[in-house]
């Protein structure tokens, strides 16, 4: 972690406020999705404590907090009360391995905006959010009802099948920057776009070399796979009410339900940044290239560690714009379109997502091979 | 002892404790479980042996797709009977502890026998030795080993035909 106490320290620091800044954006994210739902269904939402109702968010955690300890007749105690603590890992491991913005030197010492720098992010951040499955089984199984087993088999059959699709439209960012490192990744897409094969090239300039210029199909595929994965509407059959009444977490009140709706924001969170990452050049400001911000911040700040912490704070500010355009759209969504029908979902997962994933490699590969040529 | 020596032994005790509870439970969740768990502390035993992109896909392919089926599959059964079919009689325990015996024969043997290869062949491969190991691993598979990969990739797309062509003799799943 670090060669001396300063270091070490503050990469500790870090790893306790990458895990903060997830769990405190669930809060604000409830409230923006309350509001935000009921000025799209001409409703007001909560508005009555505190300004604009921003402080219901307190009157819920406190409700949360106070709610009665229950646990089902049924229940498998053990697991019943792990469920909902394993619902946090995967999310908050994968985020932690986010760059978050530009790294910052202070002195001789380098501090990445990330919880940890891994040389295949993108593997790590497969593999853990694999690992979600398990608490929605978990909890589904061990709270002994037949809704909540339901639920959960659907969800772990939804996540595992668009794991699919998810993974193979990403296979086309890698082949084109030909690296599994994130931050090699927002790098890659500096550079002003150009397209060039077979000797001819076309420059355009004006737009940044960012992944959904030359994978449109795979941001679509990644984006909708990624609605899937966090179990969100459209997807979101795992708790349709109708049928199931609210699925896995049917049993689960108080802060276990708390701990879950974290767990959801957080998958959330994660493919918001993924997509940022991949898609949209990273942390970089548009139009801006990382080498003309340092030469700006290194102009306007009296020294060399103050004109890096100004320009990792500049990059985190812009990360975190179009972290929240992502989450915005994320929370439009849901209340914009119905839910699927079961065997539309995997009828889409399997009969059209993966095929054009897997078109959408061979293709990259093809014009990744003649390109090199 | 070292922080690697320390990492080790921790990983490995956990990974062994998680593989004995997967055969001693009786329970198949709790077994199955601890699987999942036995897959994830070999994962991260290939983490701390500089082998991360094999970490990501021992995790993506077994603990994450393999291991949940299982885990889905276990929990559809009515599991109060299942417990009957672990049996307790005195010839079958005697089997049971002869099997134990000869497959740990094997793992011993097999270790004791390999465990001088890499002294006859000169040494371990480079690409094992140096920091970025995904690139040689891609390298190396694509050349040197391209039969045996694209061999392998056959045989699992034959077991997944094979699969769908079972289930779709009996109707599939939109049997009437």
């Amino acid at each position: 972690m670090g060669h001396d106490i300063f270091e070490i320290s503050i990469n500790a620091i870090k790893l306790i406020v990458v895990f903060l800044l997830i769990v405190q954006a669930v809060p604000v994210l409830v409230w923006l999705e309350r509001r935000g739902s009921a000025f799209i269904q001409n409703r007001l939402g909560p508005n009555r404590i505190g300004p604009f109702g921003l402080l219901q968010l307190a009157a819920d955690a406190v409700k949360f907090f106070f709610k009665e300890e229950f646990v089902p007749a049924n229940a498998v105690k053990l697991l019943y009360y792990a469920a909902p603590v394993i619902a946090l890992i995967p999310a908050t491991l994968a985020f932690a391995a986010i760059p978050l913005g530009q790294p910052v030197q202070w002195n001789e010492y380098l501090f990445r905006l990330q919880g940890y720098e891994i040389n295949v992010g993108i593997v790590f951040v497969l593999a853990v959010s694999s690992l979600a499955p398990y608490s929605i089984l978990i909890a589904g199984w061990g709270s002994g009802n037949k809704y909540a087993l339901m639920g959960a088999l659907r969800a772990s059959a939804q996540v595992i099948s668009y794991e699919l699709a998810l993974g193979l439209s990403i296979v086309g960012m890698i082949l084109i920057y030909g690296t599994f490192n994130l931050t090699e990744m927002i790098q890659a897409q500096q550079a002003p776009l150009s397209y060039s094969l077979l000797g001819f090239t076309l420059p355009l300039n004006f737009l940044p070399a960012w992944g959904i210029f030359y994978q449109p199909l795979g941001a679509i595929i990644f984006f909708a796979a990624s609605f899937a994965e966090s179990n969100r509407l459209p997807f979101d059959l795992a708790e349709g009410e109708a049928e199931l009444v609210a699925g896995f977490h049917i049993e689960y009140g108080g802060f276990k339900m708390l701990l879950f709706f974290i767990g959801e924001y957080g998958h959330m969170i994660v493919a918001s940044a993924l997509m940022v990452l991949f898609y949209f050049g990273g942390y970089a400001i548009p139009g801006i290239s990382l080498a003309d911000l340092n030469q700006w911040t290194a102009d306007h700040t009296a020294s060399a560690n103050a004109a890096s912490l100004l320009a990792g704070l500049l990059t985190f500010v812009c990360f975190f714009i179009k972290l929240s355009i992502f989450l915005w759209i994320f929370i439009q969504v849901r209340w914009t379109l119905p839910r699927f029908r079961y065997d539309q979902l995997m009828d889409l997962g399997w009969k059209t997502m993966l095929p054009w994933a897997l078109f959408n490699t061979v293709l990259t590969a093809t014009f990744v091979y003649l390109a090199h040529l | 002892m070292s922080a690697d020596v320390f990492l080790f032994w921790f990983l490995a005790i956990l990974t062994l404790a998680g593989g004995l509870t997967t055969v001693l439970v009786t329970n198949p969740i709790y077994s199955a479980l601890s699987l999942a768990f036995t897959m994830i502390g070999v994962s991260a035993l290939f983490v701390s042996l500089n082998a991360y992109f094999l970490a990501g896909v021992q995790l993506i392919v077994y603990a994450g797709a393999v291991t949940v089926l299982f885990v889905m599959v276990l929990m559809m059964f009515d599991l109060k009977h299942e417990l009957i079919t672990f049996t307790r009689g005195k010839i079958s325990g005697l089997v049971k502890a002869g099997l134990v015996a000869l497959f740990a024969g094997l793992i011993v043997g097999s270790v004791l026998i390999t465990s001088d290869v890499f002294s006859k062949s000169g040494g371990a491969p480079e690409a094992v030795i140096g920091g970025d190991t995904t690139k040689a691993l891609g390298t190396i598979l694509f050349s040197k080993y391209i039969f045996g990969f694209e061999a392998l990739g056959v045989l699992l797309l034959i077991v997944a035909i094979g699969a769908v062509a079972l289930a779709r003799s009996k109707g599939g799943t939109h049997a009437k």
